[in-house]
């Protein structure tokens, strides 16, 4: 052990701390390592590769944004066309609604019984959606619905994740997140919270100020739908997942805009490693993958028969009629959408997706089925992603929760009134 | 949802060994991680994949090693959360082992971080990861050298291979206190040797 004594490296000064640690300058320690790479580390003549050239046009705005714009579209379109169409309409309504619906009216005894109600759902229902019983419509929308769509979605995020396009989007997307008082690698987290808020709140850790993870936080859980919730909207109301995208854009950027305003702190330059590209490794896409789909069955499956249970549960108590005349004024004088939407609220607290599927089961016109799935995606994180706001600190979730009344009674009345402006509401 | 299954509660078995795997971010820690250990952490190519910790043991010769992934980091003085993880994980475990991995292509970024373990007086093991891109980009890594210099074992591996893992599994053990002093003055002293023999001028004493 070095204990005190002074060593001079080309004339670096180095300072000597406590009894047996030598303590150096930053300025020491990258001489140091200069002096170390010199010593060990050749660099032969380096050709330039598929892979580099690939890197500058992704980066370089006037090719980059457009590359951006076909990454987004492609994920996009693979999203839509396998998830939905093929998987869910092309297989999943047929079985689910044919064999499995009739199949569970049948031979469940008893349709006036409060199981029947808990576990069927509605005897008299065409459809999964209508039925909304724990085995009925618990089992259509996360296996039949949600599932394919994780499914494909997690694939195309994995693929994103391993090749190296990530760091580049967040170059790209710098300019536009630094005026929400972000910097382009927070859409690391936006991503991630494509897929599923959990992690994405996690991924918070890698902003460096409070500001800046307050502001991601707050954001993603009132305006970042997670897959479940985009896979349901698809298969449910596929024409309107436009508007509604739409409007959390916009409210994404105001509400980003006004944070940044309001709340105190630093938003520095962003810093980014860019890696090269790599082909993404195969098992560790299989992998990740398997992992994430079999969390999601874990997880979520149970989570959404469980909210069904619990809704159903809240309706025979007669918990639902009540909060619904309780709150009807506010629902429809001010947010313009009818009082039976507060069920789906409640339900949005344990699964959006589940929430989605229900609303879909009440009849209402465009403007209001837009303008409840706008409320029931920003109006209240999942349990699970409260969860995890919790553990990243107590204090923020606080904040962030008063922040989310605020911005959803905000939100939710400029919609109305563009509706209304509009003639639509 | 969560990923993989992030061990919380580090417990150690007894006679077993902590190892604290640190270094930049995306250099491939937690592939290495999973090639030891068998685990399951979130492995992908941009930086800031790992944000917390989590652990996994393994036995080499009869030996218990729990390992624990780390976010990466730049620096022992924290820029964001995920950093302060990695450094309040060197600060718990004062009597561990630590595992510096660089990434074969940036040595030097690696080796800062490296140097600063080395100064807080903990064993270490360096591991030059990623020793297949380094390949393809021409750059030679002088492995014998480096060890050399740093007086602690150094191992090449490709962790997506899985290539040279076994070897660091087996010099794990010899992962020793470098003495930052001696590393600075066998740089002096090399540095010295080459001047005087670039200076050179063929006399034939030696």
């Amino acid at each position: 052990m070095a204990k005190g004594r002074h060593v001079n490296l080309s004339g670096a000064v180095m300072a000597v701390e406590g009894a047996d640690a030598m303590v150096f300058s930053s300025d020491a320690r990258w001489e140091m390592v200069d002096a170390i790479t010199r010593e060990t580390v050749t660099y032969g003549t380096y050709k330039y590769t598929l892979g580099d050239v690939l890197g500058d046009l992704t980066v370089k705005p006037l090719t980059g944004i457009p590359v951006a714009f076909a990454a987004l579209y492609a994920f996009w379109s693979v999203f839509t066309s396998f998830a939905g169409a093929l998987v869910t309409d092309g297989f999943m309504v047929k079985f689910f609604d044919g064999f499995w619906l009739p199949w569970m009216q049948s031979v469940w005894p008893d349709p006036a019984s409060w199981h029947y109600f808990l576990f069927v759902g509605n005897p008299a229902a065409d459809t999964c959606f209508e039925a909304f019983g724990m085995l009925t419509s618990g089992l259509f929308v996360s296996i039949g619905v949600v599932l394919p769509a994780v499914f494909v979605f997690y694939l195309m995020m994995t693929l994103l994740e391993d090749s190296g396009y990530l760091p580049r989007l967040a170059v790209l997307m710098d300019s536009v997140l630094h005026r929400i008082g972000l910097h382009g690698y927070a859409i690391v987290p936006i991503i991630l919270g494509l897929g599923c808020n959990v992690p994405a709140v996690t991924a918070t850790r890698i902003l460096e100020t409070k500001k800046q993870r307050f502001i991601m936080m707050t954001l993603l859980a009132l305006f970042i739908p997670c897959g479940a919730q985009l896979g349901i909207m698809m298969s449910v109301l596929p024409d309107l997942v436009g508007i509604v995208m739409l409007c959390l854009i916009v409210g994404f950027c105001i509400f980003g805009f006004i944070l940044n305003k309001v709340i105190p702190g630093e938003n520095p330059e962003i810093l980014v490693d860019v890696p090269p590209y790599h082909w993404p490794v195969k098992e560790y896409v299989a992998k990740k993958l398997w992992n994430r789909t079999m969390g999601f069955l874990k997880e979520a499956v149970p989570f959404v028969l469980f909210g069904i249970l619990v809704v159903n549960l809240l309706y025979l108590g007669g918990v639902i009629q009540g909060l619904a005349n309780l709150l009807e004024p506010v629902f429809v004088t001010w947010f313009g959408v009818p009082k039976e939407t507060v069920g789906p609220l409640i339900a949005a607290f344990l699964r959006k997706d589940l929430a989605i599927a229900q609303l879909s089961t009440i009849p209402m016109t465009t403007y209001q089925m837009v303008a409840s799935v706008v409320l029931v995606t920003i109006y209240f994180p999942c349990v699970a992603t409260f969860v995890v706001m919790l553990r990243e600190g107590w204090k923020e979730l606080i904040a962030a929760i008063a922040v989310l009344f605020v911005v959803v009674f905000i939100y939710g009345g400029i919609i109305h009134g563009i509706g209304i402006l509009l003639g639509v509401a | 949802m969560t990923e993989g299954k992030a061990e919380k509660n580090i417990d150690l078995p007894e006679g077993g060994t902590i190892v604290l795997m640190l270094g930049n971010p995306n250099v491939g820690k937690s592939a290495l991680f999973n090639r030891m250990t068998g685990a399951n952490a979130v492995v992908s190519n941009y930086p800031g994949t790992t944000v917390d910790f989590m652990s996994g043991t393994f036995i080499e010769s009869g030996h218990i090693y729990t390992i624990i992934d780390v976010p990466g980091t730049y620096s022992l003085e924290p820029r964001d959360a995920a950093e302060e993880v990695a450094v309040r994980m060197l600060r718990d475990h004062p009597d561990a082992t630590v595992m510096v991995v660089l990434d074969a292509t940036k040595t030097d970024r690696g080796l800062y971080v490296a140097l600063e373990v080395m100064e807080r007086g903990m064993p270490c093991i360096v591991a030059v990861n990623m020793m297949d891109a380094a390949h393809e980009k021409k750059i030679t890594v002088d492995i014998a050298a480096l060890q050399r210099l740093l007086g602690v074992p150094v191992v090449s591996t490709t962790a997506t291979s899985g290539e040279g893992v076994r070897n660091l599994a087996e010099m794990l053990r010899k992962a020793q206190v470098a003495d930052i002093g001696a590393i600075a003055e066998r740089l002096h002293g090399e540095g010295q040797a080459r001047e005087s023999v670039r200076g050179c001028d063929g006399c034939g004493g030696c």
